[in-house]
């Protein structure tokens, strides 16, 4: 029988660090009827209990340990039957959203005007400047650097909707940022989509040796968002080459200071300013919850009338 | 799962396509991604560049330096009056600092036509003075320079020429005595 089991968590105090065993985790079981192949069939694992980010592997114990007052909510308990044809519909409920540019209309979502008033376009000296940054440079005033911001808007709407469209399809989206400032921020952000989050020091195995570290059949993140590239000491995060080695694909908010050439889905931009930070953690939550509903509705609408699937349904 | 840990060859996405290709990755597995990839490519593909030695010696610049027209004005009217007597408030988007006023005014003035260069910046100073904005001239330059101690200027050649021609006639006086006391022995 394959199970997955999905949590939400969020990373917390690194100090209180709880035992909470409130939690059987085993009771918790989500069949994934869409996903009645062979994928699901994988051995379970939880995933974020190893992102609290503290989690020494010595305290794995019995496949689950937190280092924090983590919170989990559990998903609803879904036994559906499996269907021949019920796959060839949600099939077709998976590729509907591919056929349009802009499924979930996301382009309403956010302006240039929107990006201007949060500082979006604000880049470091020119000393700091990145070789890989000038492509998406607009230019130099008085020895600061300037984001082309129509370049921004159409890399944002890409990576937006790649997002999406990952969210739709039920997939884990981790959220990292070692930026101190917003590390409350992204952790609240995760928490509202749904979704992961990591803010914490990234231990080196936390992808590349999850196996070992987490236990066997460890699912890994399908998407990796970086609200910022660089950790503390203006180097690369370590997350963006261990996410292109174990074939995830990342979206990243790059500043005139980040090497883009790693990231999936650049978006050129300030990491700095609280206002821009705080309009990128809007955006992608709005994103996320729109595919999520989205995505609900669409089945909701497969249960009432297999045979009737608009792609206008809103 | 297979996969290629490979990051500094091809993309994600090829070293994907070239897996399930080969038969490695089986169809079942294909990653949630990899439809949504193929259908919403990104701008540029994620190529792992590597890192350029410095090139030492002159490179062009490749991007450019920002400057408006009205940036000499500014540059004028900051050396002159310095920073205007209201303060820069950066939470409002519409702000007008003195600055920009006095820039606007200087566009609307040269506009009109009627005077020429150089009465150009006094009259705009006078148009707005006439507007009720007071614009104070900076009184020295941004930088004063540091009065140096007049001690550090004394040099000693100039102090012993200076002892010298003040008294010439006592100087040799003591280099007479000496020879005239020849001591006189009682024989």
């Amino acid at each position: 029988m394959g199970v997955v089991v999905q949590w939400k968590l969020l990373t917390r105090d690194l100090m209180r660090t709880t035992h909470s065993m409130d939690f059987n985790y085993q009771s918790y079981f989500f069949d994934l009827q869409w996903e009645g192949t062979a994928r699901a069939s994988m051995a379970a694992g939880v995933l974020t209990k190893g992102l609290c980010g503290l989690c020494q592997p010595r305290i794995v114990a019995a496949g689950y340990s937190c280092s924090g007052p983590l919170y989990a909510t559990a998903t609803a308990v879904k036994t559906l039957p499996l269907q021949t044809d019920s796959t060839a519909v949600t099939d077709k409920i998976q590729n509907l959203p591919l056929e349009t540019s802009d499924f979930f209309r996301l382009s309403e979502l956010f302006s240039l005007k929107d990006l201007f008033d949060a500082r979006v376009h604000l880049g470091h000296k020119k000393g700091c400047r990145h070789r890989l940054m000038e492509p998406y440079l607009f230019g130099n005033r008085l020895d600061q650097d300037i984001i082309d911001l129509d370049q921004t808007m159409e890399h944002l709407q890409s990576a937006l909707n790649f997002t999406a469209h990952i969210a739709y399809r039920g997939g884990v989206i981790l959220f990292v940022s070692r930026r101190r400032q917003f590390g409350h921020l992204v952790e609240s952000t995760a928490g509202d989509c749904g979704e992961y989050a990591h803010t914490r020091y990234w231990q080196g195995g936390l992808l590349t040796n999850a196996p070992i570290q987490y236990g066997p059949g460890v699912r890994l993140p399908d998407l990796i968002v970086f609200l910022s590239t660089l950790n503390n000491v203006f180097q690369q995060h370590v997350g963006v080459r261990d996410a292109a080695k174990m074939n995830i694909p990342t979206v990243g908010v790059v500043d005139s200071n980040c090497n883009p050439s790693l990231v999936t889905y650049p978006v050129p931009g300030n990491d700095d300013t609280p206002a821009a930070m705080e309009l990128y953690c809007r955006l992608f939550k709005m994103t996320i919850n729109r595919a999520k509903d989205k995505r609900r509705q669409m089945e909701l609408l497969q249960g009432l009338s297999p045979a009737g699937l608009t792609p206008g349904s809103s | 799962m297979a996969g290629s840990r490979l990051e500094k060859f091809g993309t994600v996405f090829t070293r994907v396509r070239d897996l399930m290709r080969s038969g490695v990755v089986k169809q079942s597995d294909k990653p949630i991604w990899y439809d949504v990839y193929k259908a919403f490519p990104p701008k540029k593909d994620p190529l792992y560049v590597r890192p350029v030695a410095k090139i030492y010696g002159k490179k062009e610049e490749a991007v450019p330096d920002i400057f408006y027209r009205e940036d000499e004005i500014r540059a004028k009217f900051y050396e002159v009056y310095g920073t205007g007597p209201r303060a820069f408030d950066l939470s409002k988007s519409n702000f007008v600092s003195t600055c920009q006023r006095f820039v606007e005014k200087y566009m609307e003035l040269e506009s009109w036509g009627e005077l020429e260069k150089q009465s150009l910046f006094e009259e705009t100073g006078k148009a707005l003075l006439a507007e009720g904005l007071v614009l104070r001239r900076r009184s020295g330059p941004v930088v004063a320079s540091e009065t140096r101690d007049p001690v550090l200027g004394m040099k000693l050649t100039d102090m012993l020429a200076e002892l010298q021609t003040d008294a010439p006639g006592e100087t040799p006086t003591p280099g007479e005595e000496t020879p005239t006391q020849a001591p006189v022995t009682p024989q």
